[in-house]
């Protein structure tokens, strides 16, 4: 498909569902969303619960009907097409296995239903459980298994079918840190192996940074941000996107002084030195990372931000170390120097003042230009 | 427990409590080996004559108690109960699973009140049950007999029947239709394959429930049964009117047996899934 731009595998059109809110009145969970999805990708729609994430999800899957607009999958409308006629398999954040069926009923199940020869099914619930590290395990009951065995286990009940798209809604949001963390690498891997593209849906941002291709920021019903986890990262493009993905300080206010030499003047009167671009007068949002930060030299160049405050605390991180500083107008800020330039920090005690510095260029600016 | 005593005290009243409650059947069962023809609670001899004389095999003790109740009346009101038990059972469970279905997986305005609605016939008491339907089926000119006992147990046993599978389906976990509908069955497939083999528990417990529930009536069938349609209950009631038989003793006993094989095969079932 060189050349031609590629086909999206799903496709959301302009969607809007709404439901009646317990309370009374309306919940938008879906606002006027569109996005697309390619083959091969995997890609994470990321957000706080109640962003509507699950429900998009849902929506893909034939579970929800939207209220007006489309979804596309592999070009074909599928408004009306029940969930069983959907070329598309999900894995639930339950797992939803089938507790009277063993293992291997659990996988074979999609074949089963598909009207697939007993012998080709044997082969392809064997193939699929090796594939998920739980081959000798045909004849055990979900009961019987681990949490993130079960998880494996709907993972391959789901993959058997080859389905165009594969949806996971949470799905690791039930097992243990490390088997998180060890099944996030395994999914990412199983992804590439496979080649079809995973959909996956968390609340957790650094599954979807640690995993995905493409992150979509779901906030409200709306998207915040489409864009690979870099960019994500280190260039949000809104406030919510730049708090909710990775740590840092905010802050916000006007641009003053000109062009060459621009600083941020917030509310509460502190002044900070940004880099160059935004004009004078506009509304902004500076996003200070940890990383940026290291105590700053005895004369910083112009290149440099300084910011002024007190140590207030060095936590431990094992790699790391995050040294919590508050700044003159209350608020805090970490940091978290690279070994090198470490030393200078470590000669600070809590309850001293320390002066900050940062390269102006690292720090992204959000420009709301007015 | 510091002082033994009380824990002894609290074994007799565990053992005082099954005395209370099983006493009584015991006596029906070993009288019901008592070969004493005349005053039943005076032991004499052990004896299956009772059991052998209910199934009109004439005996030694029958020819002397001249206890006339016609074996054939016995029989086909034995007949009549398990006739009008199966089919009964049949009807309700599967109205009553449908039923539950219904309201489990549809939201609709007053939706509690109906469920209430379903509910009522379990608590109505047996007597104005009775009556109402006695009334009902005079004056729509319904003959009463079998077909009427049928309808009768119906009425209150598709609740019992609603109430178990309910319960069951409330327990499930309603992704797992979605999981099998998401793998590509259709909603007949999922059914066969997800939502039966999920709630099949409560199915047979509620068609257990109904079936011993519909032997064992007494007060509406009374009410609702014609002359010639004599369930087993009313049966013994009818032969307990003109004195206390010893056949009783073994007919009760029988009964008790056949109950307990159909309370122990629900349990069984419950306990398999």
């Amino acid at each position: 498909m060189t050349g031609a731009a590629p086909e999206p595998i799903a496709e959301v059109r302009e969607a809007v569902k709404r439901f009646p809110a317990p309370e009374g009145g309306v919940v938008t969970a879906l606002d006027n969303i569109s996005l697309e999805v390619q083959q091969g990708q995997f890609a994470t729609l990321l957000g706080p619960s109640g962003c509507g994430k699950t429900t998009l999800l849902r929506t893909i899957s034939g579970f929800e009907d939207l209220d007006s607009g489309e979804v596309r999958i592999g070009g074909i409308p599928v408004t009306g097409v029940p969930p069983y006629r959907r070329p598309v398999n999900t894995v639930f954040q339950n797992y939803a296995l089938f507790p009277h069926l063993p293992v291997s009923g659990n996988v074979g199940y999609g074949l089963e239903v598909a009207g697939v020869q007993r012998s080709e099914r044997d082969r392809r619930v064997g193939e699929a459980l090796e594939r998920v590290g739980l081959s000798g395990f045909h004849r055990r009951k979900p009961a019987q298994l681990s949490g993130g065995q079960q998880q494996r286990v709907a993972l391959a009940r789901a993959i058997i079918n080859q389905p165009k798209l594969l949806l996971l809604d949470e799905p690791l949001s039930a097992l243990d840190r490390n088997l998180r963390q060890s099944m996030q690498l395994e999914l990412k891997s199983l992804q590439h192996d496979l080649g079809i593209c995973f959909l996956f849906v968390t609340h957790d941002q650094e599954e979807a940074l640690t995993m995905s291709d493409q992150v979509i920021v779901l906030n409200q019903g709306k998207i915040e941000q489409v864009g690979p986890p870099e960019v994500l990262y280190h260039r949000p493009a809104t406030r919510f996107v730049a708090e909710f993905i990775g740590d840092g300080a905010l802050f916000h206010g006007k641009i003053q002084n000109t062009d060459a030499d621009p600083v941020l003047v917030t509310e509460d009167g502190l002044r900070i030195a940004v880099g160059t671009g935004p004009g004078v007068g506009d509304s902004a949002t500076l996003i200070i990372r940890p990383e940026h930060l290291s105590i700053a030299p005895e004369d910083p160049d112009d290149s440099m931000g300084v910011l002024d405050a007190v140590l207030e605390q060095m936590v431990f991180k094992g790699a790391t170390r995050q040294y919590v500083c508050r700044l003159a107008n209350g608020a805090a800020i970490s940091a978290t120097p690279p070994e090198a330039s470490e030393e200078a920090f470590i000669r600070v005690r809590p309850g001293e003042p320390v002066r900050l510095a940062y390269r102006r260029s690292k720090p992204h600016l959000i420009v709301e230009t007015n | 427990m510091r002082h033994p005593w009380l824990r002894r005290l609290l074994d007799f009243h565990g053992l005082l409590f099954l005395f209370f409650v099983y006493a009584p059947i015991i006596i029906v069962v070993v009288y019901s080996f008592n070969s004493h023809p005349v005053n039943m609670m005076v032991w004499k001899d052990f004896t299956f004559d009772w059991y052998l004389s209910i199934f009109g095999n004439p005996t030694k003790l029958n020819e002397q108690t001249l206890y006339v109740e016609s074996t054939d009346q016995l029989l086909a009101a034995v007949k009549n109960s398990l006739l009008v038990a199966s089919t009964t059972t049949a009807f309700s469970t599967i109205v009553g699973t449908a039923t539950a279905l219904a309201v489990y997986r549809h939201h609709f305005r007053l939706k509690p009140f109906y469920q209430g609605l379903l509910f009522m016939p379990m608590v109505m008491p047996d007597i104005v049950l009775g009556i109402a339907l006695l009334v009902f089926f005079v004056n729509f000119g319904i003959k009463l007999g079998l077909f009427s006992i049928i309808i009768g147990h119906c009425t209150f046993l598709i609740s019992y029947v609603f109430v178990v599978v309910s319960a069951r389906l409330a327990g499930m976990d309603d992704t797992l239709e979605q999981a099998s509908a998401d793998l590509g069955a259709n909603p007949w497939i999922t059914f066969r394959r997800v939502t039966l083999p999920q709630i099949l528990p409560g199915i047979v417990g509620g068609a257990l429930l109904a079936f011993i529930i519909s032997m064992d009536d007494l007060v509406i069938t009374y009410f609702i049964a014609g002359v010639d349609s004599t369930t087993l209950p009313v049966f013994i009631y009818g032969m307990l009117r003109r004195g206390v038989k010893p056949e009783i003793n073994a007919i009760a006993t029988l009964m008790l047996v056949f109950s307990f094989v159909i309370a122990s095969l629900g349990l069984y079932f419950r306990k398999r899934t």
